[in-house]
């Protein structure tokens, strides 16, 4: 868009001013007629309600103009009285101290405008309410003279109102164009040549439909559309403010996009993104839509008042909310009484306390587990997997059992421990030491603080090999005795063999396990060799407890001797105790009181049930895995009953400074909540999508229209209110929003009932005479060209070189950015060029990180997702050539375009008609060849470093001439231009 | 025909075929550049007679400590290393400062300077020589503590992300006067970008074309993209772009749509740009002399810019700011309407290394002060000083009292001042200031007592000197005139101070 150029602004306001009362005339002519709502109330908006208008506190002379019976009562205006109207009389008078506005403020109507106002009050000063307050209604198409242009309905609307500006449409646009056209509106890529032959064979009646049918059933619709709504909700992938660290919340992204490939309606849409965790039955798609308001930042920086943040989130909420569904700014009415729409400060807060009551307080939790379908589908299977084990583990065969009762006679006695009877036994103080018939060990005599003692155990078959000595510490509620239970603590277990000859030697313990340990006491620490640490079992010691210890080889001998060094505390001493010790192996030994030899049987014996709990165990780690992988996305939870906060009105917006109390409600002039529903933030969206809401369809509908023609019906897609722009057709506008409400809200319906159109087919030539008399092409007579969006102008470039990537959803990707662009205060993330197939992802995965976004994207005009964007502006600008001529990645699309451009056959010339037809999906004119032709021979020798250039777009060889042509080719007005 | 008569005959043809075809547009809207030299600003009268050509903001990312630069207070030395008053702390929020804090005195000496006898720490002394020509604002104060919302507050007049900064507001409000170079540029030094990143140079709902362009000094593209591919020289890219607006204006005269001579304008911009960007950011074209009265090295690159956190790596000999002072020059030089220099590393808490009053700040000071007193000079002797803006500051200001989150006791190279929103000093000279002292604060410096200063005050006195009413300035965006100053009459330009 050239700036503001004022002389085709003014020039649109002159044509805009006579078409919109040449439409109106569909219902009623009153061309000649000053009009409240189109003539007066901007007028008294911008001169007079400042001051005398809804806002108590700003109000003067306790006089308001918004309201008819106060103009009246205060003799402001008396209808149909210019002479006796205090309102005329102020704004034509000359003496500085009773002129209005008043001098100071620098404000002054032009004569034209003191006219209006004098003709409205001769009129009768009749006041209307504001156009978009009141719900849309289905009008009768407008009759029109060229019967045989329309296609569809909305053509009649179109053609009305260029027949009454004297314009005629213009022909259609060569097929191949339309199909360019409809291609980047709907999907953000262009048509591949196989596409654009297939529609240039079709000639039949649905042709255009197919088309149609087919883009809206690709992936990449959702990938296009999703952008304009990721927009809307100020998606980002960082958190915002000084540390703007990563925020995992790309599952919303994708969320977005299958919404929109699966043509949800608007009304859900709606109600899972604003309440979809107070949707009855809700299912954690529904709780992934709230990631909707979970886009707003929070402030990690040291020393926040996260109460401060969260208030300003929830703001942020109540503002984006009304932006988005209702074109309404409710931001003003944050600190005063909205100046000229009718919502209060009352009503903000009011309105701020359905959104008051969620988890989130400036942190990022609550988190929600949102795995994605592929990721649930292996989940749920390995799931099924594990119980099919278990159960299979639950029934044992017959097989077993036999084998089981033929194992358990094998070994000795059908057990795995030897109780062992103590032979001797010296402390260093003066403990006895008593073993009971159950082979329980008593400790006796006075407690004292440390001991140390020697246990001395016969080994009863000497013949056998031992191979590992158990522990078992017991409590008094098992096996009696006097000393109560306290914590133990063997610093240091040392065991001796003693032989036959009385020789005796050190046996290496190994592989010590304890059925549990206090922690920093864990059981190897007792054979650590280190006198200071040892095995611990506080809190654990009122239970029974165990410990085993492997020797190193399996032994034999005469005697086994322990000592228990215990030098630690107070009366931290081995209580009741029993030994024992196995002659199994060693793997089949688990620190448990009672072993269970099922178990071990199935485990360490029986091959069928230890290959099945290898593969369950495997099947359980894979589980466990996978779970760890499930991406957890903040969501929107309400707090629990008892801990509703309680909102109160900020006055002048600080929050520091809280007023009266108020209760949930919605700004009753655009209907009351449902009936019987409870309010909440359901409710709300239960509101917004309800018949009686007047704005809900039409900013929808008005809006898709914007990204389509280029500028909304109503240009002000982000103020619906008394502030914004007259629509400049507003019966098709209420044609649109009704039919789109009539049929279940369908966003693809509503595309099919455009793009379908003869409007939309236009051809996109400019006269001279339409450029005077539709500058800015708000009458549509002309097909839309204007500058493919930021994402759309990458997506188009990677596509036609065949480059792109076409994957759906997963984490956001890095495609190469210049070096040293991030470089935030403290969080230390890095960007990393990708590599490989991310590295020509579309737009929309490219990762956006809020205080440094995407330089490629912000040039073309993306926002940086730190508040909600409604509309981008379109610039035009240097950088943007820099962009395209410059950035890695459009010169290795150049490059891979070169050398699909390569691989034809034929001349130089023929290569080069092939690679415009790939990118602009027309035959280049012999002009046009003429001159790329002119500009390969030109570039001949000296002028360019052929391997540097080729590197530089990733490729090892090929004809760098070319490189430079498709450069030429992706840099190209009508390449970045929709057709 | 040999080619290159084929060339030339080829491209005649199809520029007199074009100029006789274009009629209109071509003027009207090429001139129509977003680099304007008018601006696009809604022709709403808000345009006054400038003192000033063009700003140079030099602005000290974290907050220097304002008691141990330009407040001297023997008062609060007096009450140094003692409890604090409980009155200082009620109903208080700090940002870091827990229970009850000791007071800290200021840490280094002060002496008088120049013919006003300004009290002026001993860590810059070189500013001390110029200080005739600057005016002290000893009574700012502003309603944030934090620093990512202060810096927004500072440059964009609201703590929320979105909203345009100042550099846009006034290239939007006036255009450039440079038609190949952009006309609101950043250079940043310190290592790291400002803690609200580059929402501070963000054109909020403004075009794109009004953000700042961060012109880069550690080696890479001066500006992003403006390098060809390797291998393309410029008259190779002069081929390409010939041919490019061959073939645009072949499409202008199929669809007729003025949006496509603009672009072919703004491909030649760039092409100047390539030329006219590396030219003058390059210092090299300056003389020794001048670079030894800022203290610039060319092609120096510091460890510090790379570094995941280059406050440990701080030297006092780092030219990075000093180079970004003489390019700041240059670009004013050039016609860059509003210049933007960021030094990060000035938020001296004293709880980790790099970060203290006591060992960090002096070594700052060393990197900006003669830097900075060269700036104001060599824009003096070459008669620019008078229709240059400089503005000096931080986003708030410190704490009379220690911080204590970490260390209670005084401990050297720990020694720091929390975030202080109160009162805290900046200064201002050239373009229609009046050099002297504005504003007092009390014995301790913890509140303004006499003419105190608002952000907004502030941000109306820069657009007023700029030649822009703070208040008639306006770009209409939900529902509200929105402005830089906010929507309230309270910014008001500081009248005492102008010349």
């Amino acid at each position: 868009m050239p700036m503001w150029n004022r002389s085709l602004r003014l020039c649109f306001l002159f044509v805009g001013y006579v078409l919109v009362a040449a439409n109106c005339g569909a219902a009623s002519p009153q061309e000649e007629t000053v009009q409240f709502n189109r003539d007066v109330r901007p007028l008294l908006a911008k001169h007079c309600l400042a001051c005398h208008g809804r806002d108590e506190t700003a109000r003067e002379a306790e006089l308001r103009l918004d309201i008819r019976a106060a103009a009246l009562k205060a003799d402001a205006i008396v209808p149909g009285d210019i002479a006796a109207s205090q309102l005329m009389d102020r704004i034509r008078s000359k003496d500085p101290a009773h002129q209005m506005p008043p001098p100071e403020t620098g404000d002054r109507l032009t004569d034209n405008e003191k006219n209006i106002l004098g003709q409205w009050i001769s009129a009768g000063a009749a006041y209307e309410v504001h156009w978009s307050f009141t719900a849309p209604l289905k009008s009768a198409l407008p009759k029109i003279k060229g019967a045989d242009w329309p296609l569809l309905p909305m053509d009649h609307f179109i053609l009305h109102r260029l027949e009454s500006s004297g314009l005629k449409p213009t022909a259609d646009a060569e097929r191949a164009m339309w199909l360019r056209r409809v291609s980047l509106d709907l999907t953000g890529l262009p048509p591949s040549l196989d596409e654009a032959e297939a529609f240039h064979l079709d000639r039949s009646e649905k042709a255009f439909e197919k088309v149609v049918d087919r883009l809206l059933d690709s992936n990449a619709y959702g990938e296009h559309w999703a952008r304009m709504w990721l927009d809307l909700a100020r998606y980002a992938d960082t958190k915002g403010y000084e540390k703007d660290r990563h925020r995992n919340i790309w599952r919303f992204r994708d969320w977005v996009i299958a919404a929109f490939n699966n043509d949800m309606p608007y009304d859900q849409f709606t109600r899972d993104q604003l309440a979809g965790d107070l949707v009855p039955n809700r299912t954690t798609n529904q709780i992934l839509a709230t990631a909707f308001h979970r886009n707003t930042m929070t402030n990690d920086e040291g020393g926040t008042d996260n109460e401060e943040f969260r208030i300003a989130a929830v703001k942020d909420r109540v503002d984006t909310t009304m932006q988005v569904w209702m074109g309404l700014t409710m931001g003003c009415a944050k600190c005063h009484t909205h100046k000229y729409d009718p919502i209060s400060l009352t009503d903000y807060y009011s309105f701020f306390a359905f959104f008051n009551q969620t988890q989130d307080a400036d942190n990022e939790g609550p988190f929600w587990p949102t795995p994605t379908k592929t990721l649930a589908d292996k989940i749920s299977s390995t799931k099924a997997l594990v119980a099919q084990l278990e159960s299979s583990k639950q029934q044992r065969s017959e097989k077993f059992l036999n084998a089981f009762e033929l194992w358990k006679k094998s070994i000795n006695g059908e057990s795995l421990w030897e109780t062992l009877a103590l032979a001797e036994f010296s402390s260093n103080k003066n403990v006895k030491l008593i073993q009971n018939g159950k082979g329980q060990l008593i400790a006796q005599g006075e407690r004292p603080d440390k001991d140390t003692w020697t246990l001395t155990f016969a080994l009863a078959k000497q013949n056998k090999k031992f191979t590992a000595v158990r522990i078992d510490y017991l409590p008094q509620a098992t096996a009696g005795g006097e000393w109560p239970d306290a914590n133990v603590a063997i610093r240091e277990l040392t065991a001796e063999l003693v032989l036959a000859d009385g020789s005796s030697r050190k046996l290496k313990l190994k592989n010590p396990r304890a059925s549990y340990s206090q922690r920093s006491w864990e059981i190897h620490k007792s054979i650590d060799g280190k006198a200071e640490t040892g095995w611990g079992l506080s809190p654990k010691f009122n239970q029974p407890q165990t410990g085993i210890y492997e020797f190193d080889t399996p032994v034999s001998g005469e005697k086994l001797k322990l000592i228990l060094e215990q030098e630690y505390g107070e009366g931290l001493l081995l209580a009741r105790s029993r030994i024992s010790i196995s002659s199994q192996p060693g793997r089949w030994l688990a620190p448990v009181l009672a072993p269970d030899l099922e178990n071990v049987f199935a485990n360490h014996v029986f091959q069928e049930t230890i290959e099945a709990e290898k593969k369950l165990q495997g099947a359980k780690v894979t589980l466990k895995n996978l779970e760890s992988q499930i991406p957890k996305t903040p969501v929107m939870l309400e707090l629990d009953p008892g801990k509703l906060r309680k909102t109160k009105v900020h006055n002048r917006g600080n929050f520091l400074d809280q007023g009266q109390t108020v209760q949930p409600s919605v700004v009753s002039l655009f209907g009351p909540l449902p009936n019987g529903v409870s309010p909440n933030r359901l409710a709300v969206a239960q509101w917004l999508v309800q018949k009686e809401n007047p704005l809900t369809a039409r900013v929808m509908v008005n809006r898709i229209w914007a990204r389509l023609f280029g500028v909304g019906i109503v240009e002000t897609e982000e103020d619906f209110g008394t502030q914004g722009l007259p629509p400049s057709h507003p019966f098709l506008l209420d044609w649109l929003a009704v039919d789109f409400r009539e049929n279940d809200w369908s966003i693809k319906n509503l595309l099919r009932t455009i793009v379908l159109s003869r409007t939309y087919r236009q051809g996109s030539q400019i006269t001279s005479d339409r450029l005077t008399k539709d500058p800015r092409n708000r009458l549509l007579s002309r097909g839309p060209r204007f500058r493919l969006s930021a994402e759309a102008v990458r997506d188009q470039a990677l596509f036609v070189s065949g480059l792109l990537t076409r994957q759906i959803g997963g984490p956001s990707v890095m495609p190469p950015q210049p070096g040293g662009i991030w470089k935030s205060t403290y969080s230390g993330e890095k960007w990393k060029n990708a590599i490989g197939k991310d590295r020509y992802r579309r737009g929309i995965y490219t990762y956006r990180k809020r205080t440094s976004p995407y330089p490629a994207m912000t040039t073309f005009d993306a926002g940086s997702g730190e508040v909600c964007q409604i509309r981008r502006v379109r610039t035009n600008t240097p950088l943007q050539a820099l962009v395209i001529l410059n950035d890695t990645a459009f010169v290795e699309a150049a490059g891979s375009l070169a050398k699909k451009m390569e691989t034809e056959p034929g001349s130089v010339r023929q290569k080069i008609a092939v690679g415009f037809r790939i990118v602009l999906v027309r035959d280049a004119t012999p002009a046009e060849l003429d001159r790329l032709v002119i500009l390969y021979d030109s570039l001949e020798k000296k002028l360019l470093n052929q391997e540097s250039l080729l590197r530089a777009a990733g490729r090892q060889s090929g004809d760098a001439r070319l490189t430079t042509v498709a450069n030429v080719l992706l840099n190209l007005d009508e390449t970045l231009m929709k057709p | 025909m040999n080619l290159s008569l084929r060339l030339q005959k080829a491209r005649a043809l199809t520029r007199r075929h074009f100029f006789k075809n274009a009629g209109l547009g071509f003027g009207a809207v090429a001139l129509q550049s977003l680099l304007s030299r008018e601006g696009a600003g809604d022709d709403s009268g808000y345009k006054i007679p400038a003192k000033a050509k063009s700003i140079i903001y030099l602005h000290m990312a974290g907050s220097p400590s304002q008691l141990d630069l330009f407040e001297n207070k023997p008062a609060l030395q007096k009450l140094h290393n003692t409890q604090c008053p409980q009155e200082y702390l009620a109903g208080k929020r700090f940002a870091f400062i827990k229970g009850t804090p000791k007071m800290l005195g200021p840490q280094f000496k002060y002496r008088q300077h120049g013919k006003t006898g300004q009290w002026i720490s001993e860590l810059l002394p070189q500013l001390g020589k110029v200080i005739d020509d600057v005016c002290v604002l000893r009574s700012l104060n502003t309603e944030q503590f934090n620093h990512s919302p202060a810096q927004l507050f500072m440059h964009t007049g609201n703590p929320l992300l979105g909203n345009p900064s100042m550099g846009s507001w006034v290239t939007y409000g006036l255009g450039s006067e440079n038609q190949n170079l952009p006309g609101f540029v950043v250079l940043s030094s310190g290592g790291k970008t400002p803690s609200a990143g580059k929402s501070l140079w963000g054109s909020g709902f403004l075009p794109t074309v009004y953000q700042g362009v961060q012109c880069r000094t550690d080696g890479g593209d001066p500006i992003l993209f403006l390098s060809n591919p390797q291998g393309m020289g410029r008259k190779a890219r002069r081929e390409t772009l010939d041919a490019l607006n061959d073939l645009n204006r072949f499409q202008y005269q199929t669809i007729g749509d003025p949006e496509t001579i603009t672009r072919i304008a703004q491909y030649e911009l760039a092409f100047r740009m390539q030329l006219a960007v590396p030219e003058v950011m390059d210092i090299t074209r300056e003389s020794q002399k001048t670079l030894d009265l800022y203290g610039a090295k060319p092609g120096f690159i510091s460890k510090a810019e790379s570094a995941a956190d280059p406050r440990t790596l701080y030297k006092a000999d780092d030219p990075t700011f000093a180079n970004n002072c003489l390019l700041a020059r240059r670009l004013v030089e050039n016609g860059v309407r509003f210049v933007q220099l960021y030094d990060w590393g000035w938020d001296h808490h004293g709880t980790s290394p790099g970060e203290s009053v006591d060992e960090t700040l002096p070594i700052k000071c060393r990197q900006i002060d003669t830097a900075i007193a060269g700036l104001l000079t060599d824009l003096k002797q070459r008669d620019m000083l008078d229709e240059t803006l400089i503005v000096w500051g931080g986003e708030f200001g410190r704490t009379p009292m220690m911080q204590n989150n970490r260390h209670t006791e005084l401990k050297k190279g720990f020694i720091g001042r929390d975030h202080h929103p109160h009162a805290f000093t900046m200064w201002m000279a050239g373009g229609g200031i009046k050099p002297g002292s504005f504003g007092q604060t009390d014995d301790i410096g913890y509140y303004p007592t006499e003419n105190k200063v608002s952000v907004r005050d502030l941000q109306a006195t820069i657009l007023h000197q700029m030649g822009i009413d703070p208040h008639r300035f306006h770009f209409a965006y939900q529902g509200l005139d929105q402005r830089l100053i906010g929507p309230t009459q309270q910014g008001q330009v500081i009248q005492d101070i102008l010349t």
